[in-house]
């Protein structure tokens, strides 16, 4: 019910072309009816004269003037009279030497103009009258001309004209359905744009595809292009900024980090001192790893000059990091497993899909119980690449599955340390790649994660 | 060993500069390019760790001009740059190791011993874990005094192991090195070898990381796995 309520285009189109309908047929209507009423019985003075003649020339035979003079009368009626409503048809009174000779069957006796050749109303009969007399130049004739209150005369002139004005007041509302149609269709190119514009998803910032030939389109179309590449110029600076920050921080972590351990190793620390020492060691350590992570989610995001699109063996690519991962797993005396069919390609950036293995491999290990195994399994499904990494951990609750993968989000009972943005950088890169990522329970019903992604494979060239 | 340090900040050029210090080396550090330029003319540095940013000109372009003149001395790039273009244009430059800020100190020192061993040919040294000892001039394979054959294959293989220990060498790395043919269908080979090789040296010294690859760790694992 509420869209039919706001406004659209298209209606107010409709009600401009109505209301210009509107205002014509009114005009036409308004000139018909001067003119109708131009053509006024009862301002011309030919009725008078007529009826005046055949007083005169009769006068000396009362029976055939009576019966001519009726004729006439009925004649007025039918040519200007309703019919169906004799109170609406003029009539005549005829007088000579002062007394009634005709008066027409529907008009009061008592009427009476106080002056020759002008209109004057009275009441009579509970009705109001509006009458002329005229009286004939050569003997004492004299006749009125009555016609029954203002008003009705209008809507006289109106009915007996009635056949012209009704097919046009008919017309109007099957005028305007080719109205509608032809609207719409005209209306076209305007809803193509806004379904292009509508149909674009939250990142893409190209310029509109469509190329409008109308003149009313194109400063819309430009004015959105324009307004999308500043939009992307601004991200690209704000990443540039974020980028460049991150950057700049590695340097003072690495001198933190270089002089602790200079601390660290050398003799005479008691314990305590020690401690200390290694505190701030892995203070620099979560710092690093989160201007690194920062950097991996700019990189990731980033739309100015893309990486190059390589194909990658991604067995090899996976079998690569776990090698490269499975020493700090051993220092946390975590196993990590791989079984993975051989020959998976993919089409990809080789970095940043790196990026996203070392952050799951990483979360695997991470929350895995001390002796466990970390399991990383690899197969093709159908013009899919689907890769599984499953830990025997806490697992995350399903209610905050969809919540972790924002950024800086940390579950209200994290014990873990970590910065918030492994998943965060984990889905920008799988999106990127056209895949999808699933967080799920093991089959067995067992406690921990499993987690799913989905990337297309390299299609053959 | 003589080192040169290249770096202009303050706080982790002093931090690298009194850590080597500690370990027995003896450190020149300039902080700009041309005070480099200067300190490679007149002195006789054994290993230079170069920083990249420097704020009187690019550290790769003195690498660059080093490398026309002498050929043989190490060079350790350190660096905030990560992306992986940066440091292949850095290896590809000349210098022979290329380390991220921030790095830990152990590393450091790990990379700056294994450059100055190879420049000083110190590669002659067998190399040692754990009473397992290889010597690759030589091919000749100990352990705990006792002398191995070994076939080339499994020479390979452990030599390959060894000189990367504590780092797990992927399946697909020792394939291409160590079989005849390069990776193929036969995904068993490696397997193979590697079992007859723990026949040969014993159990405890290679750990296997299922589907990934092979590691030979210097600590003696816990629990004997």
């Amino acid at each position: 019910m509420r869209r039919w309520v706001r406004p659209t285009l298209l209606r107010r189109l409709l009600l401009a072309q109505a209301l210009v309908l509107a205002l014509l047929w009114s005009l036409a209507v308004g000139l018909f009816l001067a003119e109708a009423s131009g053509d006024n019985l009862y301002e011309a003075q030919s009725a008078h004269l007529a009826v005046i003649a055949v007083a005169q020339n009769l006068a000396d035979q009362p029976a055939r003037q009576y019966d001519t003079l009726r004729a006439f009368d009925l004649a007025l009626r039918e040519g200007y009279g309703d019919k169906n409503e004799p109170g609406l048809a003029p009539g005549i009174l005829v007088r000579q030497a002062g007394r009634l000779v005709y008066k027409s069957d529907n008009v009061p006796a008592e009427l009476r103009n106080t002056r020759l050749d002008s209109s004057e109303t009275m009441v009579a009969q509970g009705r109001r009258w509006r009458f002329v007399t005229r009286q004939s130049a050569i003997s004492d004739t004299r006749v009125t001309l009555v016609m029954p209150g203002g008003g009705w005369q209008l809507w006289l002139t109106f009915s007996s004209r009635g056949y012209y004005l009704l097919p046009l007041m008919i017309s109007i509302p099957f005028l305007l359905l080719p109205a509608w149609i032809s609207i719409r269709l005209a209306l076209r190119p305007w809803r193509q744009v806004a379904g292009e514009i509508a149909a674009r998803g939250p990142r893409d910032l190209t310029p509109l595809s469509f190329k409008p030939r109308h003149e009313e389109l194109r400063p819309l179309v430009e004015s959105i292009n324009a307004l999308m590449q500043r939009l992307r110029a601004s991200t690209a600076r704000e990443q540039s900024f974020i980028a460049d920050a991150a950057h700049e921080l590695r340097t003072p972590v690495a001198a933190m980090r270089i002089n602790v351990e200079a601390l660290q190793a050398q003799r005479g620390l008691d314990p305590r001192q020690g401690e200390l020492l290694a505190g701030i060691v892995r203070g620099s350590d979560r710092a690093e790893r989160l201007v690194g992570q920062l950097l991996q989610l700019m990189r990731s995001n980033a739309e100015t000059s893309p990486p190059p699109v390589e194909l990658l063996a991604l067995d090899l690519l996976v079998q690569e990091r776990l090698a490269a991962l499975s020493g700090l797993a051993h220092a946390r005396n975590v196993e990590l497993e791989l079984s993975a069919e051989a020959g998976v390609s993919i089409s990809g950036e080789r970095e940043s899909l790196m990026s996203m293995l070392d952050n799951l491999i990483d979360n695997a290990t991470k929350y895995s119980p001390i002796g466990g195994t970390v399991m990383v399994g690899l197969r093709r499904d159908a013009g899919h690449a689907i890769l599984t990494v499953a830990d025997r951990g806490r697992g995350i609750a399903p209610a905050l599955r969809s919540r972790v993968f924002d950024r800086f989000f940390r579950a209200p009972d994290q014990t873990q340390t970590g910065s918030g943005l492994g998943l965060a950088i984990v889905r920008s890169v799988i999106e990127k790649h056209g895949g999808r990522i699933e967080l799920g329970d093991h089959g067995d019903g067992g406690p921990g994660l499993l987690v799913t992604v989905r990337l297309p494979l390299a299609t053959e060239k | 060993m003589k080192i040169l340090l290249v770096e202009d900040d303050l706080d982790l050029g002093n931090g690298i500069r009194v850590a080597l210090l500690d370990q027995g080396m003896e450190v020149i550090w300039v902080r700009r390019v041309d005070d480099a330029e200067r300190a490679l003319e007149s002195g006789a540095s054994d290993l230079v760790l170069l920083d990249l940013g420097l704020p009187d000109g690019d550290g790769m372009s003195l690498l660059a001009r080093l490398r026309r003149r002498r050929r043989a001395l190490p060079v350790l790039i350190l660096s905030a740059r990560d992306a992986l273009g940066e440091r292949l244009r850095g290896l590809d430059s000349g210098a022979d190791d290329y380390l991220v800020k921030p790095f830990a100190l152990a590393e450091l020192l790990s990379r700056v011993r294994a450059l100055a061993r190879r420049s000083y040919g110190l590669e002659d040294e067998a190399i040692e874990v754990r009473g397992l000892s290889l010597h690759e001039p030589t091919r000749r394979v100990r352990v705990h005094g006792a002398p191995v054959e070994l076939s080339r294959s499994e020479f390979e293989l452990l030599s390959h192991l060894l000189k990367r220990a504590d780092r797990v060498v992927t399946r697909r790395v020792l394939e291409e090195q160590v079989l005849p043919g390069g990776p193929g269908n036969d995904s068993n080979a490696l397997d193979v070898h590697v079992s007859n090789l723990r026949r040969k040296i014993g159990e405890g010294y290679i750990r296997t990381v299922r589907g990934i690859g092979y590691v030979i760790d210097q600590a003696a694992p816990m629990d004997g796995r």
